[in-house]
C-alpha cells in the first residue's frame, strides 16, 4: 500500500511552496519544516490512531502466533510494532483485516521493495500457509474484513444463470478499470489496474473486500458474497480460461489497437511480400 | 517459342489478315500494330520444349493446384462435420472458426500461388511498348463541341424569353423542395421541445416520479441505504423510475461515492463554497454524474486514494474533492453533482435533478 | 426445306459473329486484349483494396441474411451462457446468434471485419505510394481526389458497420459520435437530435446506420471505385522511368493472359490472407463487451485503427473552450470536426498546390523517385508523422499500461510530439533525399566504388572507381546525365560480381554495358575469386 497519509501529503505541500532565497538556506528551512511537520503529524497520529495503546499480551491463536513471528521479522520495519504503522514508511494495519493481508502478501505486493506510486506485483515471498498466518495475526490484532471459508465460485451445474449475472455485475463494476477482457488498464499518472488473468479466487475476493491501492472497496452490503462469487465465476470461466472461439490468437483482447497492429504487421506485410514476388523479375 | 524481336508497332507494315499464308501470330501482330503496340521481347522462359526445368515448374504448379483442392475439400468437410455449436468450457467447437480459416486460407493461397506461378514461370516473358495517345482533342473538335453546346442553349431561347426564365425557377424550385421536405421534416427533431427539454433534464428530475424526489437505485432497481456503500467504495446508481437503468435514460447514470471522512471534509468545504453544489452532499457521501462532460463516456475509473475520476475514452481526470473539476485532459467542465438526501425509509433520494447540465458540452448550454 | 446440320465446331464462331453484329464488340475487345500494363510491385497495392472490397461485399451479403437492425429490447436466450437472460437490443442479439448459432457465422463476421481493416490499410499504403512517386500529377488529379473520397467513405462505412452490433464498445463509440455532433456551433443539438431521432441513443440509430452501411455507402463506394478504375484504364497506368520508357508510351506486358492471370492469382492470395486472419486472430469479441449500456465502459476503449487518429487528436486537445456571449464552442470541435475536415480537404488540394508552386502544367506519365522531389517527401513524411502520433495517441492508454508509462506523460508526449515531430520529420527526410540525390550524382560522375584500394607510386591510396559510361582520353569518366531511375551503386548490379541473374533467361532490361578499361577489368576478376 502506498503511504499517502495526511502527514505525507501535508509535508509535500510544504516543500512545494517554499520560496527561493539561497540554496542551502532553502534546503535547511525545508528540512526543518519537514521535520516539524513530521513530528507534529506523527504525534497527532499516535495520539488518535485506534489501538495505539493496545495491550501487548492479547490472546493470540496458534496460527496468529506464527504470523506474529513472521510479522516481526518482515513487516515490522514499515508497519511498526503490532501493526501500528510507521509514519513515512507504512500505514497502520489496525482494521484492514485478513482480506487485505491475503491480497497484498499473496500477490507479492507486500513486502514492498521501495516506496512508489503503486505497489508492484512480484513473486510472493511467503507461501500460502505463512500468508494465512500473517492474515490471522493482523485479523486478531485489529479486526476487519475477512475472506470467508468455503467455495468462492458458484457451481454452474446447479445455477447456470449465475454466469450471466456475474458478467453483468462485472461490466457494471469492474470493466471500467480492468477492461472487458480483464487485461487491466491505465489509471492516472502511472497508476494502473492490474490484469485479472492470473489472479486467484481468494485474491479477487480479498481485493473486492479490502479495496487495495486505488481500487474502490466493494463491501458485503454493496456486492453480497453471492454476487462476489458470481463475479469470480465469470472471471474464471470467461476471462481466465482464454476461451476464444474466434481464433487461436486473441491479440490480448486489447480491442482495436492490437487488431490495427495485426492488420499491418500480418496482412499488409504478407501481401506486400506477395506483390514483390509477383512483380519480381525471376 | 522463339524470340520475336520488334514485332508489330508503328514501324511495321500493315498486312492483309485474310492472307492464308499468315500464321496466327502474324495476325496477332497485325492487331498489335493497329493498337500501336510493339513487342520488344516475347520469349519462352525455357530453353527448348519440355526442358527439365519446365517440367519441374509444371509439377510444382500442379502440386499447388492439388493442395488447393485438398484444402478446400477439407474446408467443406470441417464445415459439415466438425462440431460447431458453442458450449461452455473447452470443447472442439472452440476450434471451429480457426479450422475453417486455416483450411480455406490454405486452399485460396495455394490456388492463388498456383495461378501466379503459372503466369510468372510458365508463360513467355514479354516486353511490349504501347503508345499512349494521351493528346487532348484537336482544336477544331473542341470548338465544335463548345459551339454545339452554346447553340443548343440558344435554341432553348431562355435568354430571349425572360418570362420562361422566371417561370422555370418558380415552377421547378417547389419540386426540389418537395423532394427535400419529407426528408428534412421527418428527420428534424427539436432538442428543446417540451416543458423539460431532454438536453437539460435526467431521470432524476421529479417530473418522472409524479413530482416526488427520485430514489437512487442499483441496476436491478433496488434502492440504496447509506450503509450499502463501504467507505472508500463507489456504486453506479440509476434513477428509481421505470426503465431508469436502461438506455432510455442514457444521461442519468450517477456515481455514488462514500468518501473517507478526512476526504469528505475537504469535499464538503469545496462544495459549500460553490453556490450550485452547496449542501448537495449527504454525510460523507457525494454523487456525481457518471457521464463525462467531454464526450459522454462513463467517467467511472474511481481512484479511492487519490480521489480522482478518470474517463477511459479520452483520459480526462476529475478531482472528486474539488467539485469534480477537471484537472487533466480535454474536459473543460466539472461533473455535475447530484443533490443527495435520505428519505423517511432511510433510502437515498435525489433532492432535485442535477443543477448543471449533464453530458457532453454543446453550443447553447446554459 | 433442307434441315441445316448443326456444326459444333462452328458454334463459337457463329455466336461471336452474332454478338458482334449486335454490339460491335470486336474492335474494343481487341483493344482490351492488347492493352499494355507496366509491371512493378508497388502498382499492386491498390489491388489489395479492390480485392478486399470484393470480399467485403461477399461476406457482407451473408451477414445481412442474419442481422436484425432493431433496437427493440429482448431477453437473450441463446447458446452463449454468459449472457443468457440479459436484456439487450435485437441487433446485439442477432449479432450473437450470428456468431454462435449460425454455422460458420463467426468466421464470416471475422472475415468481414478483417477485410474492412485490410481495405482501409491498403488504401493508406496505396495512397502513400501514389503520393511519394508523384503519380497524382496532371492528368491524374481527379483520380487522386476520388481516392481520398474512397478513404473517407471507407471511414464512414467502417464506423457505421462497427456500430451495428450495438455492443458495449461500439455503443461507446456511438456516444462519442453524438458528442462530436453536439460540438458543432449553432446546429449541434439539432443535428444530433435529428440523426438519433431524439436524445441519445434513441431507438432509431441502428436502423439508420444499417441502411447507410449496406446500401448508401457501398453504393457510392462501388460507383466511385468504378470511376477510379475507369480513369486508370482511360489514362493508362503511370510507369517508372527506365530504358525505352518515355512520357508517351507504356512499357510492360499485355493485359492477357499474363497480367490478368497475375491479378486473378493475387485476388486469391488476398482472399486467402483474409481467411487466414479470420481463422487465426479473434477480432472484436462482442460477446465479452455485453450489450451497450450508458453506464458501462471498458478501459482501453478505442475505435478501429483508421478512426484512431481522430480519437488521438481528441485526447491530445487541451481543454480550451471558446466562449461567445452565452454560447460556447467545446474543445472537441477542433480536432474532431475541423481537424477531420482539414485532414481530408488539404490532401485533395495538394496536386494543384504543388503544380502551382512548381509552375508545372505538363502532363506526367513517368513517376518520380521520391528522392527527386525532397519537398514533397518532406511534406508527406510530415503528414505521415502527424498521423502516426495522432494514431498512437489514440491508443495511449494501452501503451501506457503495457509499457508502464504514466498516462499523463503519454498525453503530454503526444501533445509535444504532435507539434515537434512533423517538422523534424520534414527536415530529416528532405536531408535524406538530398543526400541520396547527391550520391546518385557522384556515382554518375565518378563511377561505382569497387572496394579496391590502389596505392599510387607516390604512396597515396585511392579507391578504384568503375565508370558507368565512357571515359575521356585521360581515363576519367565523362559524367552521365541523371535519368530519373536507379543508379547502380554496387558492382554486382553491373554484372561485374557474381552473376546478377542466373537461370534460363537473362534480364530483359540489361544494364547498360559499361566500357571498362582492361586494367580495372583484370583486377576486378581477381577480386571475385579471392573474395569467394
Amino acid at each position: 500500500m502506498t503511504s499517502d497519509t495526511p502527514a505525507r501529503r501535508r509535508a509535500r505541500v510544504f516543500s512545494r511552496r517554499r520560496s527561493a532565497p539561497s540554496r542551502a538556506r532553502r534546503r535547511l528551512g525545508a528540512a526543518v519544516r519537514m521535520l516539524a511537520a513530521l513530528v507534529l503529524a506523527g504525534g497527532v497520529y499516535t495520539a488518535f490512531a485506534p489501538g495505539a495503546f493496545a495491550d501487548d499480551d492479547v490472546q493470540l491463536s496458534a496460527a496468529a502466533q506464527e504470523g506474529k513471528a513472521l510479522f516481526d521479522n518482515s513487516c515490522i520495519s514499515c508497519h511498526g510494532r503490532d501493526g501500528q504503522g510507521v509514519d513515512e514508511r507504512g500505514p497502520s494495519l489496525i482494521g484492514v483485516g485478513a482480506a487485505s493481508v491475503e491480497f497484498q502478501v499473496s500477490t507479492g505486493r507486500m513486502p514492498m521493495t521501495r516506496q512508489e506510486a503503486q505497489a508492484e506485483e512480484k513473486p510472493p515471498q511467503f507461501n500460502d500457509d505463512q500468508t494465512r498466518q500473517l492474515a490471522q495475526y493482523v485479523q486478531e490484532i485489529g479486526g476487519g474484513p475477512q475472506v470467508p471459508d468455503g467455495p468462492l465460485t458458484v457451481d454452474l451445474e446447479k445455477d447456470p444463470d449465475a454466469l450471466a449475472r456475474g458478467g453483468e455485475l462485472f461490466r457494471v463494476n469492474c470493466t471500467s478499470c480492468h477492461g472487458f477482457g480483464g487485461g487491466g488498464g491505465a489509471l492516472s499518472s502511472g497508476k494502473f489496474a492490474p490484469s485479472l488473468h492470473d489472479a486467484t479466487e481468494r485474491q479477487i475476493y480479498a481485493a473486492m473486500l479490502s479495496g487495495p491501492q486505488n481500487m474502490p472497496v466493494f463491501g458485503d452490503n454493496q456486492l453480497t458474497p453471492e454476487q462476489k462469487r458470481q463475479i469470480i465465476t465469470y472471471i474464471e470461466t470467461q476471462l481466465q480460461e482464454d476461451k476464444d472461439p474466434g481464433g487461436l490468437f486473441n491479440l490480448g483482447r486489447y480491442g482495436p489497437s492490437t487488431e490495427g497492429m495485426a492488420i499491418f504487421l500480418v496482412g499488409i506485410t504478407i501481401l506486400v511480400f506477395t506483390s514483390l514476388w509477383i512483380a519480381g523479375k525471376s | 517459342m522463339t524470340a520475336e524481336h520488334h514485332a508489330g508497332g508503328a514501324g511495321a507494315k500493315p498486312v492483309d489478315v485474310r492472307d492464308p499464308h499468315l500464321t496466327r501470330f502474324d495476325i496477332v501482330k497485325e492487331g498489335l500494330r493497329r493498337d500501336d503496340i510493339e513487342i520488344v521481347t516475347y520469349e519462352s522462359q525455357f530453353h527448348g520444349q519440355n526442358s527439365k526445368a519446365e517440367k519441374r515448374v509444371v509439377r510444382n504448379i500442379a502440386l499447388l493446384f492439388l493442395i488447393s483442392g485438398a484444402a478446400t475439400l477439407a474446408f467443406l468437410g470441417f464445415y459439415i462435420w466438425w462440431p460447431w455449436e458453442f458450449e461452455l468450457g473447452h470443447t472442439l467447437s472452440d476450434y471451429y472458426t480457426p479450422i475453417l480459416g486455416i483450411s480455406l486460407g490454405i486452399g485460396l493461397l495455394a490456388l492463388g500461388f498456383a495461378i501466379l506461378a503459372w503466369a510468372k514461370k510458365l508463360l513467355p516473358h514479354e516486353l511490349s511498348i504501347q503508345q499512349r495517345h494521351g493528346d487532348p482533342s484537336s482544336d477544331s473538335d473542341r470548338l465544335i463541341a463548345g459551339q454545339t453546346i452554346i447553340y443548343m442553349a440558344d435554341e432553348l431561347g431562355v435568354q430571349r424569353r425572360p418570362l420562361l426564365k422566371g417561370a422555370i425557377a418558380l415552377g421547378m424550385a417547389p419540386l426540389g423542395l418537395a423532394a427535400a421536405a419529407p426528408l428534412v421534416g421527418g428527420l428534424i427533431e427539436n432538442p428543446h421541445k417540451g416543458e423539460h427539454p431532454m438536453m437539460y433534464t435526467t431521470g432524476f428530475h421529479p417530473s418522472h416520479n409524479d413530482g416526488k424526489p427520485v430514489r437512487l437505485t442499483r441496476e436491478d432497481g433496488s434502492p440504496i441505504r447509506p450503509e450499502d456503500v463501504s467507505t472508500g467504495g463507489q456504486m453506479t446508481v440509476f434513477p428509481g423510475i421505470p426503465h431508469g437503468a436502461t438506455n432510455q435514460h442514457a444521461d442519468s447514470p450517477t456515481l455514488l461515492i462514500h468518501l473517507r471522512s478526512d476526504d469528505a471534509t475537504v469535499t464538503r468545504a469545496a462544495a459549500d463554497a460553490d453556490p450550485r453544489n452547496r449542501g448537495s452532499m449527504w454525510g460523507d457521501y457525494v454523487a456525481y454524474s457518471k457521464i463525462c462532460t467531454h464526450a459522454g463516456c462513463p467517467a467511472s475509473l474511481y481512484e479511492q486514494q487519490t480521489n480522482r475520476l478518470l474517463c477511459p475514452c479520452h483520459q480526462s481526470q476529475f478531482l472528486i474533492t474539488d467539485n469534480a473539476q477537471p484537472i487533466f485532459g480535454p474536459a473543460t467542465r466539472r461533473l455535475p453533482m447530484l443533490p443527495l438526501t435520505v428519505d423517511a425509509e432511510g433510502f437515498f433520494v435525489a433532492a432535485s435533478d442535477f443543477k448543471d447540465t449533464v453530458g457532453p458540452d454543446f453550443w447553447e448550454r446554459p | 426445306m433442307k434441315r441445316r446440320k448443326m456444326d459444333l465446331a462452328e458454334a463459337p464462331k457463329t455466336f461471336a459473329k452474332g454478338v458482334d453484329d449486335r454490339f460491335q464488340a470486336a474492335t474494343p475487345l481487341r483493344g482490351l486484349l492488347n492493352k499494355v500494363f507496366p509491371d512493378h510491385w508497388s502498382f499492386l497495392l491498390g489491388e489489395i483494396a479492390l480485392f478486399s472490397f470484393i470480399v467485403l461485399l461477399l461476406t457482407g451479403v451473408f451477414l445481412t441474411l442474419f442481422f436484425d437492425p432493431s433496437m427493440k429490447e429482448v431477453q437473450y436466450d441463446g447458446d452463449y451462457l454468459a449472457l443468457r437472460g440479459t436484456w439487450m437490443s435485437a441487433a446485439y442479439e442477432s449479432s450473437l446468434n450470428l456468431s454462435f448459432e449460425v454455422r460458420g457465422g463467426l468466421f464470416m463476421r471475422q472475415m468481414h471485419h478483417w477485410a474492412a481493416l485490410l481495405f482501409m490499410a491498403s488504401i493508406v499504403v496505396h495512397m502513400a505510394r501514389i503520393f511519394f512517386t508523384g503519380a497524382f500529377r496532371k492528368p491524374r488529379e481527379v483520380n487522386w481526389v476520388i481516392g481520398i473520397l474512397l478513404f473517407l467513405l471507407g471511414f464512414f462505412a467502417g464506423f457505421t458497420g462497427y456500430s451495428l452490433p450495438d455492443d458495449g464498445l461500439s455503443g461507446t463509440g456511438l456516444r462519442i459520435a453524438s458528442a462530436i455532433m453536439l460540438t458543432l456551433p449553432v446546429i449541434g443539438t439539432w443535428l444530433s437530435a435529428s440523426i438519433f431521432g431524439g436524445e441519445f441513443p434513441g431507438e432509431l440509430i441502428i436502423g439508420r446506420f444499417y441502411i447507410a452501411h449496406v446500401l448508401l455507402i457501398p453504393g457510392i463506394l462501388l460507383a466511385l471505385i468504378a470511376v477510379h478504375l475507369g480513369l486508370i484504364f482511360k489514362q493508362k497506368h503511370t510507369q517508372w522511368p527506365g530504358p525505352m520508357r518515355t512520357n508517351e508510351n507504356v512499357v510492360g506486358e499485355r493485359m492477357f493472359p499474363r497480367y490478368a492471370m497475375k491479378q486473378g492469382g493475387f485476388f486469391m492470395a488476398v482472399f486467402g490472407v483474409i481467411a487466414l486472419l479470420a481463422g487465426l486472430f479473434q477480432i472484436n469479441p462482442i460477446w465479452l463487451f455485453g450489450p451497450y449500456r450508458a453506464a458501462e465502459v471498458s478501459s482501453a476503449s478505442q475505435p478501429d485503427w483508421y478512426v484512431m487518429f481522430m480519437d488521438g487528436l481528441v485526447r491530445l486537445m487541451p481543454n480550451w473552450q471558446i466562449y461567445i456571449g452565452n454560447y460556447s464552442i467545446p474543445p472537441m470541435f477542433w480536432p474532431a470536426v475541423v481537424g477531420l475536415g482539414a485532414l481530408f480537404t488539404l490532401p485533395m488540394a495538394y496536386p494543384w498546390l504543388e503544380a502551382r508552386k512548381l509552375k508545372d502544367k505538363r502532363t506526367h506519365h513517368l513517376l518520380q523517385r521520391p528522392r527527386d522531389n525532397p519537398e514533397r517527401v518532406g511534406i508527406g513524411m510530415m503528414a505521415f508523422t502527424f498521423f502516426m502520433v495522432a494514431t498512437l495517441s489514440g491508443a495511449n492508454d494501452v501503451i501506457a499500461d503495457k509499457f508502464h508509462i504514466s498516462l499523463n506523460a503519454m498525453t503530454w508526449a503526444g501533445r509535444i510530439g504532435l507539434l515537434l515531430l512533423p517538422p523534424l520529420a520534414y527536415y530529416i527526410s528532405v536531408r535524406i533525399c538530398l543526400g541520396l540525390q547527391q550520391h546518385d550524382r557522384e556515382v554518375l560522375a565518378h563511377g561505382v566504388e569497387t572496394g579496391i584500394i590502389k596505392r599510387l607510386p607516390n604512396g597515396q591510396f585511392v579507391e578504384v572507381h568503375q565508370p558507368l559510361g565512357p571515359v575521356d582520353e585521360h581515363g576519367h569518366p565523362i559524367p552521365l546525365e541523371y535519368a530519373g531511375w536507379v543508379v547502380p551503386k554496387k558492382m554486382n548490379r553491373l554484372g561485374a560480381l557474381a552473376p546478377a541473374v542466373k537461370g534460363f533467361f537473362y534480364p530483359v532490361e540489361k544494364p547498360a554495358e559499361a566500357p571498362v578499361s582492361p586494367a580495372v577489368e583484370a583486377i576486378k576478376r581477381e577480386e571475385i575469386k579471392s573474395g569467394r
